[in-house]
């Protein structure tokens, strides 16, 4: 037992039995069962909150594993959140086009209901016509497809491109920056075809579902995300477990090193960049149709360095820190910036928690940078004897490694 | 002999008999010609007043023609007039006195017909190209280039004579020649004044030109002979089939095709019982079932046959399609083609220049604001986020100082040092308590700083407020140089060239000249060797630290001049700002030179292609070097040996 998978990540039956518990729990208190103590505005946030958590699981598989600072995968969460998004609008849109048509003397032809619908959809931006990135969104599986394969295959060339010419540690966390940045900007072009800084919007609204209330169709995609937070957490338990988790692992502390021992070092980085970019375009998959709106502002910059926030204040390098960071601090900042926390008078000024919560945020950020390194997981350790491994000196020259006082086998 | 001398004793004499005339007086002695005017009597009585002119006719020409001048008629004196009420508002044409009367009756409105007024139009133009006023000969000549006609012409010559002022006779003279080419009676006239202008570069000129190009298609069974034609169309080559088959229905030509419209229009009108021509409704939902219906329709004489691609290329092919100006001498358009086509050489010229500053601007802005991170990032290594932070904290000092000091020259030469001053002590502080701690961890760095980052830009918002903040630049700063209408550069964007160039030879000069930089270079090539040579390592990150953060600062007083001062302007450099340094080569000066004007020049260039679109000249800029870092992993000036390090 103590060498089957499971035993060798006891934390995937706790965080899997700590996970039932809460679905459990929210699905008990939730308006679609009756009690009615969860609102459904709230059930959503929780929703969301678990669709942060996979990606921010992916997060901590690409940086605190592998040892790759990426600044795009919040890209790859709104590109997911995108693919699933033309699905949605285009649908609906063809229902309300279909039932308005439906009204003239001659039924529509298919050409018309397109050109109906491309009119509904573009009008925002001042266009009709159908872009060819909107070829497949008629269609729900080439859709789904499109939400794991297009992050993928942006990865997989982005990555190839980077790893391929050895760009490390900062340069390659820059690099990824520029390329979200690019990407943000491409999307809030106009005649990009995704309308722009409008963004895609109603996507709360299932096509096919209209008869089933908003309360029940939010449970439902909590359920789908708790599903698929606890796939992602196995499968990203498997991934860092054995012999590839070693590799991982050890191409984050001495890159040199592995490929010298002989393993082709991009393949392995390759592999899990790519991965982590599927899963977080599946995580946004699940996250806006619980939001209702993604624009291109979703997907700038700054969100992918949250994403590192979340998990570094949770701690890297294990997969339920960067779920307890991200459900903590995405839910500390809609409680903060959503006006509900009570302002502090200290007599001369009184600190309004909507203007102060990122001052705070920012500054204990640096704090658990300077003085936590291993983040609120870290606490964890201090209930459970870890082994420190054995090693003399550093973990290794490598500027991306993580240091002894942060490393636990 | 005697006669002449006579004549001219005649004149002397009469001349101050009429300069004692007032305006009323001349008036009235022209009544009839005033109160009744007409094409007939309207010349003699402009004559009349511009004999000998007495003052205030220009005034009087304007009310006349604009129907303000009203006469009594009980004595027959004319005044202006406006209406209030039933009553008028008098004003007299010589004083200026203003009286109210209660009732216009015993007044009557003069009312010069279109035809006078024309007349009176172009006397007053001449009125005001000679008037002594500098300022409304200048409204005149400004007025003639924004709405220029035939008739300005002749007033607009007489007055270049007598025009003492150099700068309106150089105009008077530009103005003349483009109204002639577009105006002129003779044609070998006006290709001479078209030759003269086809040097010029002036948006003006090229107006003109255009003017008298303005060409329209035109359509016809045979290539008609009295018109100017500038080319002939090929359907098929220069424009497709379809588009030669509109113009024919356009022109009445040939019969309309049926478009989808069409066909859902005349089976909708014969829907009976469900049914068009016996086929049901219901299937009628696909493009092919609606023709087959339509074709039906067709065949039974009920609606306009379809045509066929065949029969639209029979069309096309019978006729002409062509080009023509509305101009119709061909010699005049000939030579207006030749000025087009030099000028539009010295355009391209033009463009290209303007193009090279514009991009020239754009990588100094980009130099200044990546300077510094080549200092912290490119030679220390350091991922400073906050960087654009102390970009926006250095305009930020610049606008408090501006609240104090209401001067703007002193008050930028006091916001310079300081805002130096206030981001070195910011980026020393940071550097004490952050980083040094951080040196090991490089990614940490990013970050910790990042943290900052958020933190200062949401302070400043709490202190600022998230409007954007002016930081007005000294007069002397304002304009542009302007060297035609084509190529022009703001004194901003040249003083920030400036600035960059400073900048440039300021940081080498520390950093290859002084002890300072000496130990700097020292300390990052290995902080060990040159602590036991004595060099303290701590102290030295401090400093150059602080210089990278105050150089931000300054750069933020610089790009707070021509961009607005918002907590997010810092943000908006800070990616760029990375590339520029990773592309020029980390830890090489020249490398952040060589890689802002890359940046500059290329996006500048993107942007060319496609003008209206900057996001996707950012765009393509960024996805440029992301592939450029493929193929030079370290940069344009890469590091080589020891001082590459690892």
């Amino acid at each position: 037992m103590s060498n089957s998978f499971i035993g060798r990540n006891p934390s995937i039956l706790w965080f899997l039995l700590a996970l039932s518990v809460f679905t459990i729990g929210v699905t008990l208190l939730s308006e679609a069962t009756g009690t009615g103590l969860i609102s459904t505005s709230f059930l959503k946030t929780l929703g969301k909150t678990l669709c942060l958590c996979l990606v921010a699981i992916a997060m901590d598989v690409v940086w605190g594993y592998c040892g790759i600072l990426s600044l795009g995968h919040f890209a790859f969460f709104g590109i997911g959140g995108y693919a699933i998004g033309m699905w949605l609008m285009y649908a609906r849109t063809e229902g309300i086009v279909t039932g308005s048509l439906s009204g003239s003397a001659l039924p529509p032809t298919p050409q018309e209901v397109t050109d109906a619908i491309g009119t509904q959809i573009f009008g925002v931006v001042g266009s009709s016509e159908f872009p060819a990135l909107w070829a497949f969104s008629h269609s729900l599986p080439l859709q789904l497809l499109a939400v794991v394969a297009v992050p993928g295959l942006l990865a997989l060339v982005f990555g190839w491109l980077a790893f391929r010419s050895r760009v490390t540690g900062v340069y390659l966390s820059i690099l990824t920056q520029a390329m979200t940045l690019a990407l943000s900007l491409y999307f809030f072009q106009n005649d990009t075809g995704l309308r722009g800084n409008n963004g895609l919007s109603g996507l709360q609204n299932i096509p096919g579902l209209e008869a089933v209330p908003q309360a029940t169709i939010s449970l439902w995609f909590f359920w789908a995300s708790a599903v698929a937070l606890a796939l992602g957490y196995i499968l990203f338990a498997w991934v860092v477990s054995g012999k590839l988790g070693s590799v991982i692992r050890a191409i984050r502390d001495n890159e040199a090193r592995v490929r010298f021992l002989g393993y082709h070092v991009e393949s392995y980085k390759l592999f899990v960049f790519t991965l982590t970019a599927m899963v977080a375009g599946i995580a946004g998959a699940l996250y806006y149709p619980q939001a209702g709106i993604i624009n291109p502002a979703e997907i700038a910059p700054i969100a992918s360095i949250y994403l590192a926030v979340w998990v570094a204040i949770g701690g890297r390098g294990r997969l339920y820190g960067a779920v307890i960071g991200a459900a903590l601090v995405s839910l500390l900042s809609s409680w903060f910036t959503g006006g509900s926390a009570p302002p502090i008078n200290l007599g001369f000024y009184v600190v309004k928690w909507t203007e102060w919560w990122l001052v705070l945020l920012g500054l204990s950020f640096v704090a658990v940078t300077l003085f936590f390194p291993k983040g609120i997981g870290g606490i964890f350790d201090y209930f459970e004897r870890k082994r420190l491994p054995d090693r003399q000196g550093d973990y290794g020259p490598d500027k991306g490694a993580l240091r002894q006082q942060e490393g636990v086998e | 002999m005697l006669r002449a001398l006579l004549i001219c004793i005649a004149i002397l004499f009469s001349a101050p008999a009429a300069f004692s005339q007032t305006l009323q007086e001349v008036l009235q002695a022209n009544s009839g010609a005033v109160s009744s005017p007409s094409r007939g009597t309207v010349d003699s009585l402009i004559e009349a007043l511009s004999a000998n002119p007495p003052p205030g006719v220009p005034e009087f020409l304007e009310q006349w023609r604009d129907r303000n001048v009203w006469m009594r008629e009980s004595d027959g004196m004319f005044f202006y007039a406006v209406e209030q009420g039933d009553g008028l508002v008098l004003t007299d044409i010589d004083t200026g006195a203003e009286q109210t009367i209660d009732d216009d009756a015993g007044f009557d409105q003069l009312r010069p017909n279109a035809g006078v007024r024309r007349v009176v139009g172009s006397a007053l133009v001449q009125f005001l190209l000679s008037d002594p006023d500098i300022g409304r000969r200048e409204a005149a000549l400004t007025s003639i280039s924004r709405d220029p006609s035939a008739d300005q012409l002749a007033p607009l010559r007489a007055s270049i004579e007598d025009e003492p002022d150099t700068d309106i006779l150089a105009r008077k003279v530009q103005l003349e020649r483009q109204l002639t080419a577009q105006f002129g009676d003779t044609a070998a006239e006006r290709i001479e004044a078209i030759e003269y202008l086809s040097g010029d570069l002036s948006v003006e000129v090229r107006g003109v030109l255009s003017q008298i190009l303005n060409a329209r298609q035109g359509v016809a069974p045979e290539l008609p002979q009295d018109t100017n034609v500038a080319r002939i169309l090929e359907p098929g080559e220069d424009m497709t089939i379809d588009e030669a088959y509109a113009l024919l229905v356009d022109a009445d030509l040939a019969p309309s095709t049926v478009s989808p419209g069409d066909i859902k229009t005349a089976l909708t009108e014969r829907i009976e019982d469900g049914q068009v021509n016996g086929i049901p409704v219901a299937t009628l939902n696909t493009d092919a079932a609606r023709i087959a219906a339509y074709q039906s329709l067709v065949d039974a004489g009920e609606a306009a046959p379809f045509i066929t691609p065949e029969e639209r290329a029979a069309a096309a092919a019978a006729h002409v399609f062509y080009v023509s100006y509305t101009e119709p001498n061909s010699d005049i358009t000939a030579a207006a083609e030749e000025a087009e086509r030099a000028i539009a050489v010295r355009l391209g010229v033009g463009q290209a220049t303007d193009l090279t500053l514009d991009a020239l601007s754009l990588a100094s802005i980009y130099f200044l604001a990546a300077i510094g991170l080549a200092i912290t990032f490119g030679v220390m290594g350091v991922i400073n986020m906050a960087h654009g932070e102390f970009i926006m904290m250095g305009a930020y000092t610049g606008y408090v100082v501006q609240l104090f000091i209401p001067d703007y020259t002193l008050s930028i030469i006091v916001a310079l040092p300081l805002a130096f001053a206030v981001t070195f002590g910011a980026g020393v502080a940071m550097e004490r308590l952050v980083i040094r701690w951080l040196y090991h961890r490089p990614l940490e760095t990013l970050l910790a700083t990042f943290g900052i980052s958020i933190a200062l830009q949401q302070l400043a918002k709490n202190i600022f407020g998230t409007q954007a903040r002016p930081l007005t630049s000294p007069d002397w700063l304002a304009g542009a140089w302007v060297l035609n209408d084509v190529v022009q550069i703001s004194y901003i964007r040249i003083a920030i060239f400036v600035l960059a160039l400073i900048f440039l030879a300021l940081i080498l000069f520390i950093l290859k000249r002084t002890r300072l930089g000496l130990e700097v270079r020292a300390v990052t090539q290995n902080p060990g060797m040159a602590a036991s040579m004595g060099i303290n390592p701590d102290r030295i990150n401090m400093l150059t630290f602080g210089l990278g953060s105050g150089i931000a600062g300054i750069a933020g007083v610089a790009i707070g001049l021509y961009a607005k001062v918002t907590s997010e302007m810092g943000s908006d450099y800070i990616v760029q700002s990375f590339m520029t340094v990773v592309v020029g080569g980390v830890g090489n000066v020249w490398g952040t030179l060589a890689g802002a004007s890359l940046i500059g020049f290329t996006q500048k260039g993107i942007e060319w292609f496609n003008p209206s679109n900057t996001l996707a000249a950012q765009t393509f800029m960024i996805l440029f070097v992301i592939l450029f870092i493929q193929f030079r992993p370290k940069g344009i000036v890469a590091l080589k040996g020891r001082a590459a390090g690892d």
